[in-house]
């Protein structure tokens, strides 16, 4: 079931319980993302950020709650899990490139064989990706002679290639040179612009600002506060939230 | 805060960097790299001088006795046995169809995927270059010297052997009188009977059992041709004697014609219980003839049969071992330039055909067909070369012949390639199926590899052959050769199961998390991520493995097939006239596999440091 409808929500999440073991790291998270929207989310270490968006794509499994994709619920249902994958993109602290592929292979693999996209078509789609990027002459190399900035921006092409409607970006910039971060956000920025509906866990705060359309803040496995990021930095509200930003800001 | 301006380090560098510089010249060439590796430290040189004069010692010890001693006849007598084992004659031109097909793939399949170092090129040519020359000097280098015991008991006796026209042929009579000439060593071809008679005679006579001094043979040694006439020269019949009175006869001729002739010996005292005595019988000039049946045939067809004669003694190289020390140019006429004529023609066409191969796969590298040619050629080579070698039931050009008369190298390769390419799936799904998270398949594949790896190898060989027939009747018929193939593949493959599991736990999770992300599911994320990167990180322990396989094929001849241990095990214990060759024998063994050995972990090296190997992260 496909959502075009642009007031129903895209992503929702009910009462979501998650434990590793006996540690409850996710407490009853609500979340609504609508379609377009750009959703950051900020937080301490350990507060279940990255968890939680693993939990959308089913890297992680939730014990209680309703997770629900374009319409489709995410359960147990290996057919469902599929289909909300094929719908969602995302992109790793640790880039994670195949290191025996060259980029291009890189970004072709899934289509081909996922799609069943035939190779000419697919390289076609990488070739643009790769341009929309910015690094098109890097198609025929491996992933260990480009540097950092670079092979986040072909791990962004990668799960584009895939044309999901969702991106998830788990700390994206994190693992990278204060010099290539840049690269990387001006990317992530040029697609926000597209309208692609995103969520990202990241520290960057100037991004934040700039980019999002809501800023929600976890901390200790729960949403403490969210809003847009006029109200969120200037006006705080929770006395968490409040800590937290006079720590980073 | 309280240092003045001028002490406070403050710096700016220059707008452009300095240019790069080439490192200090500490070494130059290769004085330099001596001084650094070898030489860098006292107990640094002190090993080197040690280890130098260990190997210098070792080297030239080992080169001396393979030149002056060692009785090469062994393998080279019996190369055919050594690398197709019992397989029947009429039949080898299919092992050599075989062997062609295998060189031109593989100079193709070499063309095509690697990069031949250029050294492999001057090594075949100098190999080929030898083939061609050393015969050549081989045959201007005379014969040593041959001896025939003569003893009381043992005349009239006939020396056959095929003389040349125009060869000058020197025989001597030389009776044995005293200890000095018993102690004396033969330097050269001693037949070997003689050879025993003399040892125990010289041990005889050194403890006084036997007085040499009492010799009172006539003998006399006439030249005869093949119909049994004497050779006369200038009207005088070619002979020589040795009576009491006059000890010694020797006689030099020029033979008239090529053929076959006879040295006749006999006794011409009367009293034939009493007299005694020992001579050697010494000829010059002739040339031992090769007891190998093709070269008799092709004899057979030129000069006709050997004459008929009572007590026949032939120059055969078979029946005399070589006394005393040779020198290099007896070893290169003697030992080296037999063997290289006889590999001449197979080497030269196995040459032509590698080369072929190779050029077509250069010249075709970046094409698509020529590739796919190649790979449906190796593909299908193994089943094509099976038919070629078992046969087809009911085929006259192609009948069956069974594994229990394949044996030598060709057995030994065979195992090893059959056991290879059937363990390398199976261990590889073996390493999967551990880690799968299915209870049942996980304790499955863990207690198979966990079993097998517990027993040794000879044990489950025995098992594959005594207790598979009991599982299931149907197997009982099953081919011993069959059945070894199995127990090697379950071997082999138990261990590589363990190795590609080592493999599977370096690949990072985070490939596996990135292939779901994208959607690929468990079989994908397999086949297209985890194991390309698992297997290129353990390709040095999965050579490693299959080159232990390779080496572990000999202890079938426990079980009682022949491959190539077991075959030369047979020809030096069972032929008395091979028995004290074993160490050349086993020798030889050692290096062909050293050096199929080496062949392969050079080919692992070159996987692991190929883009196709490495993985870099």
């Amino acid at each position: 079931m496909s959502n075009n409808n642009n007031r129903e929500p895209i992503i929702i999440c009910r009462g979501v319980n998650k434990w590793f073991g006996n540690f409850h790291v996710l407490k009853d998270i609500n979340l609504e993302v609508m379609p377009q929207e750009v959703v950051v989310i900020i937080g301490p270490s350990g507060s279940g950020k990255s968890t939680f968006i693993r939990c959308i794509n089913r890297l992680e499994e939730h014990q209680e709650g309703q997770i629900i994709v374009d319409g489709i619920e995410l359960s147990h249902d290996v057919r469902n899990i599929a289909a909300i994958r094929s719908e969602i993109g995302m992109v790793f602290q640790q880039f994670n490139l195949f290191p025996h592929l060259t980029v291009l292979q890189n970004i072709t693999l899934a289509p081909r064989y996922v799609r069943r996209q035939p190779r000419r078509v697919a390289d076609e789609v990488a070739l643009q990706l790769l341009a929309r990027v910015g690094i098109p002459e890097q198609a025929r190399k491996y992933p260990a002679q480009l540097s950092g900035g670079q092979q986040q921006r072909v791990a962004i092409a990668r799960a584009l290639a895939m044309q999901p409607k969702i991106m998830l970006f788990d700390e994206p910039t994190s693992a990278l040179d204060p010099e290539m971060i840049k690269e990387v956000l001006d990317v992530m920025k040029e697609l926000a612009q597209s309208g692609m509906t995103m969520l990202v866990v990241t520290h960057e705060m100037g991004f934040a600002r700039e980019v999002a359309d809501r800023i929600v803040f976890f901390d200790e496995g729960r949403i403490v506060e969210m809003g847009p990021p006029e109200h969120f930095f200037s006006n705080p509200q929770h006395e968490r939230t409040k800590l937290f930003l006079s720590q980073i800001l | 805060m309280s240092l003045p301006e001028s002490e406070r380090n403050v710096y700016v560098a220059p707008p452009e960097p300095p240019p790069s510089r080439r490192p200090p010249v500490t070494t130059v060439g290769v004085l330099g790299w001596l001084r650094q590796n070898l030489f860098s430290s006292w107990p640094n040189t002190l090993a080197t001088l040690v280890t130098a004069a260990f190997l210098a010692w070792f080297v030239q010890a080992f080169v001396r006795w393979s030149v002056e001693n060692a009785q090469w006849g062994v393998i080279t007598n019996n190369l055919r046995l050594i690398t197709s084992g019992l397989y029947p004659r009429a039949e080898i031109w299919r092992m050599e169809v075989t062997a062609a097909l295998l060189v031109f793939l593989t100079g193709l399949g070499l063309g095509i995927w690697a990069r031949v170092a250029r050294s492999v090129f001057v090594i075949v040519l100098i190999v080929l270059g030898a083939i061609v020359f050393v015969p050549l000097i081989g045959a201007r280098i005379p014969e040593p010297t041959i001896y025939v015991l003569i003893e009381p008991q043992r005349t009239p006796s006939s020396f056959v052997f095929l003389g040349y026209r125009g060869q000058e042929l020197r025989v001597e009579l030389d009776p044995l009188t005293d200890l000095d000439d018993v102690n004396t060593r033969q330097l050269g071809y001693v037949e070997s009977q003689s050879r025993a008679t003399w040892s125990t005679q010289a041990r005889a006579a050194a403890t006084g059992q036997l007085d040499l001094a009492d010799h009172n043979l006539e003998l006399s040694v006439r030249l005869l041709d093949r119909s049994g006439s004497p050779v006369a020269v200038r009207g005088a019949p070619v002979q020589a004697r040795s009576t009491p009175d006059a000890l010694g006869g020797s006689f030099t001729v020029e033979l008239p014609r090529d053929g076959w002739y006879v040295l006749h010996v006999e006794r011409n005292d009367e009293d034939r219980d009493n007299n005694t005595g020992y001579a050697w019988l010494r000829i010059d000039g002739v040339e031992l003839f090769s007891s190998l049946e093709a070269a008799a045939i092709a004899r057979q067809a030129e000069y006709g049969p050997p004459p008929d004669v009572e007590r026949p003694l032939f120059a055969e190289d078979r029946a005399y071992r070589f006394e005393g020390t040779r020198t290099f140019g007896e070893f290169v006429s003697l030992q080296l330039a037999p063997f290289l004529s006889r590999i001449a023609r197979e080497s030269f066409i196995g040459a032509a055909l590698f080369a072929n191969g190779w050029v077509i796969g250069t010249l075709g590298k970046h094409e698509k067909r020529v590739r796919r040619a190649a790979i449906l050629g190796w593909v299908l080579a193994g089943p094509v070369i099976l038919v070629i070698l078992y046969g087809v039931q009911g085929s006259r050009t192609l009948p069956i012949v069974t594994t229990s008369a394949w044996g030598g190298l060709l057995l030994t390769i065979l195992l090893t390639f059959v056991g290879i390419t059937a363990s390398f799936p199976l261990g590889v799904a073996l390493a999967l199926g551990r880690r799968s998270e299915l209870p049942v398949i996980k304790w499955t594949c863990t207690l198979f590899i966990e079993v097998i790896r517990g027993v040794p190898l000879i044990t489950i060989l025995f098992m594959a052959k005594l207790i598979v027939p009991f599982f299931w009747s149907a197997l009982s018929g099953l081919d011993l050769t069959v059945r070894m193939m199995i127990g090697l593949t379950l071997f082999s493959a138990a261990y590589l199961a363990e190795n590609v599991r080592g493999g599977l736990q370096i690949v990072p999770h985070g490939q596996l998390e990135a292939a779901r992300a994208l959607g690929m599911n468990p079989f994908l994320t397999t086949s297209l991520i985890v194991l390309p990167q698992a297997l290129r990180a353990v390709i040095p322990a999965i050579v490693g493995q299959f080159i232990s396989l390779f080496k572990d094929t000999s202890l079938v001849a426990v079980v009682g097939l022949f491959e190539l241990v077991g075959i030369v095990d047979t020809i030096v214990s069972g032929q008395p006239i091979y028995r004290p060759y074993q160490r050349e024998a086993y020798i030889f063994i050692a290096i062909i596999y050293f050096v199929i050995s080496y062949a392969m972990s050079d080919v692992s090296r070159r996987l692991e440091t190929s883009g196709a190997g490495s993985v870099r992260r």
